[in-house]
């Protein structure tokens, strides 16, 4: 098959498992392009272990959490949720087609925690003093921080990243020698073992964390938008979570049988539709349901500049809803990849409003991220874009029909497909 | 395929019901970490600064910054003098002056942390830098510190400030002299020197029956006949009188409940020895395993039909 053949012809298919991209070149001008992004990005975070932040960053004592915590962390990794969402879509609530999408989710959500992560790390002004986390009665397990700052890491580099280790140990396995095979034949039986109650952690702690998250915000009392600031917070947050998860994950899966042309699977495509507009709905349920309790209905509609911030929040979870809840909607590519989008950007708007715009110290105090900072949010950013196009070529991350299936890992030095 | 309930299911529900007896068992106990109107313990010292005996000499900035050995902050005076605007991370301990917009009257305002009764810095800090002390002194561990500015973002007074001009920052706040002085049977250096007594020291009773035979002697004098901080984010270990509103001379309306009361009422339930957690992951887990199982059980005849193995 090629991209003539499918595109505008035939698009349901029957996605059966992850492919790589083959017969595609490696290096890109897009892959440079967010590689030196990346670069710069990197660079200015090196720059910012030995500077302080300061000269770096618009932070101040007023807003003394920046784009590197409010995006990179707290909105992005809702982006980075996909894993938790289609996960427990697929294994808690058995929607068995569903499987053959967790590659793609599981590559998004580790890649957003990472650099997510990445971030934080450059964020904090005491990096070294960390290793506290090790030692459980050092913790003030009254705080969200140390809810977020255990869960987070820990998921990210052993939930997440044993859930990715199938996609790494196959590709040995095909572009390994026999010993490797032996060995990796050996590993697989124990790894069958134990793969549901990891799993079962890898859900577990993101239903922690990302609620943690909207409850960091509980604490700043109000500072935050009575519209945002509620004891609903965390789950609010953690709901936004699977809004944006099971939209990034449609997203990015269209885009990417898009670029690679991919025949797309719309039973898979509408199936993760149809639960994103519930999600939405629920969302919404919550969300409207919470402000009618505190009684700031009237001050939603007032129609002044938080209110109007909060409609169009609203606006962009409540046409997603409505619209895929049409079959037919749903299984139209171009209305499901506006509707993903449209969802994404809501529940990013929702995560990110609370911690910045809403978020009003009381001083005459302003932040703007300054450019370093911002080169670094993009530098993050990029760094994990660059990392997932490398990924669905050396991995078999991106859903295909078995025809595809024709052991097509490409070897790293050779730099073309290696036949079976 | 088996579609009855295996050992590790039943294990993992009793897991989850012990979780819940857990969370029944804490809920009680749990609320009481973070009462929504905390007490003062017995011995908590206070201050109790008195706007309207103020003159403004400032010898309390001078004296605090001696006592902690902060540098003078001369940005805005050529380098000359300590002439803040504001707390910041070279000034502990503040006096600014209000002047009515039209009209003569003025009042002074001193500022530094408020020594909360619950301290949302407190609550939120993750690894225990921020530490509610002895006599209740909100005191700073810079080895316990990461450097979060949490306790910026949850401090309802804004008082924590963070050297962001320092490669190993430091969070400046107010320790009411805990280790300079308090330690050694001494009064804060700001109460000991103010030479008019309008701030003074001693233990949070006393100083509130002061402040209110005070208003009870001058009904007429002080803003709303009240003491801010008797009850402000649950209650403060700095107490203000004032003649002039409080929020003119910048100490903000807040509610009677502890911000921390408010932040961990639920969640204190929640993860009080982490009983939701445990049970949501006896839950998914025994749904997640009766998944797997079933995924398992086609898995032969998938691989036979499609003839690649099964990928995960």
């Amino acid at each position: 098959m090629s991209a003539q053949d499918t595109t505008g012809t035939i698009l349901v298919n029957h996605w059966q498992r992850g492919v790589p991209v083959y017969r595609e070149p490696v290096i890109t001008r897009t892959l440079l392009f967010f590689a030196a992004l990346a670069a710069l990005g990197l660079g200015l975070a090196v720059v910012r272990f030995f500077s302080p932040l300061g000269p770096l960053s618009g932070m101040n004592d007023a807003y003394a959490w920046g784009i590197w915590k409010t995006f990179n962390v707290m909105t992005l990794t809702a982006l980075g949720s996909g894993p938790l969402a289609v996960g427990m879509a697929a294994w808690v609530f058995n929607r068995q087609k569903l499987h053959v999408i967790m590659r793609t989710a599981l590559v998004t959500g580790f890649l957003f925690y990472a650099t997510g992560l990445l971030a934080l790390g450059f964020d904090v002004g005491r990096a070294w003093n960390f290793w506290h986390v090790l030692l459980p009665w050092h913790w003030n397990t009254h705080s969200a921080m140390l809810e977020v700052a255990v869960c987070m890491p820990l998921y990210c580099a052993v939930f997440l990243a044993f859930e990715n280790l199938p996609l790494v140990l196959e590709r040995l396995y095909y572009t390994g020698g026999d010993a490797t095979r032996a060995t990796l034949r050996g590993a697989a039986p124990f790894l069958r073992r134990i793969y549901p109650f990891v799993i079962t952690g890898a859900y577990v702690l993101p239903l922690m964390h990302q609620s943690s998250l909207g409850g960091l915000l509980l604490l700043a009392g109000d500072k935050i938008h009575p519209l945002w600031q509620t004891p609903f917070l965390p789950l609010l947050y953690l709901m936004a979570a699977g809004v944006a998860g099971l939209g990034f994950v449609t997203f990015v899966l269209l885009i990417a049988c898009l670029r690679y042309a991919r025949p797309l699977d719309l039973g898979d495509l509408g199936e993760l539709g149809n639960l994103l507009s519930w999600v939405c709905f629920g969302f919404l349920a919550v969300r409207f349901g919470d402000l009618a309790w505190r009684g700031q209905l009237g001050a939603a509609f007032a129609f002044d500049k938080m209110s109007v911030l909060f409609l169009v929040e609203t606006a962009l979870i409540l046409v997603p809803a409505v619209m895929l809840r049409s079959r037919a909607a749903r299984e139209t590519p171009r209305t499901l990849i506006h509707m993903a989008t449209l969802a994404c950007l809501g529940g990013l708007c929702y995560r990110f409003v609370p911690t910045t715009v809403a978020f009003n110290p009381g001083r005459h105090a302003s932040y703007f991220p300054a450019l370093p900072e911002v080169l670094m949010t993009l530098g993050y950013l990029a760094l994990g874009v660059a990392a997932f196009g490398l990924a669905v070529k050396y991995f078999a991350v991106l859903p295909a029909e078995t025809e595809e299936w024709n052991y097509m890992f490409r070897r790293v030095r050779r730099g073309r497909p290696a036949a079976a | 395929m088996n579609t009855g309930i295996t050992r590790r299911q039943a294990l993992l529900g009793i897991v989850g019901v012990g979780g819940t007896v857990a969370a029944a068992v804490a809920a009680p106990a749990a609320a009481s970490e973070h009462p929504a109107h905390p007490e003062a313990p017995p011995g908590a010292v206070a201050m109790l600064y008195d706007s309207t005996i103020c003159t403004g000499c400032k010898a309390c900035m001078v004296a605090c910054s001696e006592a902690n050995g902060l540098p003078p902050d001369t940005s805005l005076s050529a380098g000359l003098w300590h002439m803040p605007l504001d707390l910041n991370a070279k000034t502990k301990n503040i006096i600014k002056l209000y002047q009515e917009p039209q009209g003569p009257g003025f009042a002074f305002v001193k500022r530094q942390c408020m020594h909360c009764l619950d301290p949302a810095c407190v609550t939120g800090c993750p690894f225990g830098a921020l530490e509610k002390n002895q006599w209740g002194a909100v005191t700073w561990t810079g080895s316990r510190c990461i450097g979060c500015r949490y306790c910026e973002v949850a401090c309802p007074f804004e008082v924590p400030k963070f050297e962001w001009d320092q490669w190993n920052p430091k969070i400046v706040k107010c320790e009411f002299c805990f280790d300079q002085r308090l330690k050694q049977n001494q009064e804060p250096a700001c109460t000991a020197v103010c030479p008019t007594g309008a701030v003074v020291f001693g233990t949070r009773m006393d100083l509130l029956a002061k402040a209110k035979e005070r208003i009870a002697a001058s009904p007429s004098k002080y803003f709303e006949n009240r003491v801010y901080g008797e009850h402000e984010a649950g209650g403060t270990q700095v107490l203000y009188l004032s003649s002039v509103p409080f929020d003119k001379i910048g100490l903000p309306k807040l509610g009677s409940t502890s911000l921390g009361h408010y932040a961990t009422k639920v969640t204190s339930v929640i993860y009080k020895w982490l009983s939701g957690p445990i049970l949501v992951a006896g839950l998914l887990g025994a749904l997640i395993k009766r998944n797997w199982n079933r995924h398992e059980a086609e898995r032969p005849e998938h691989e036979r039909k499609t003839g690649f193995p099964e990928q995960l």
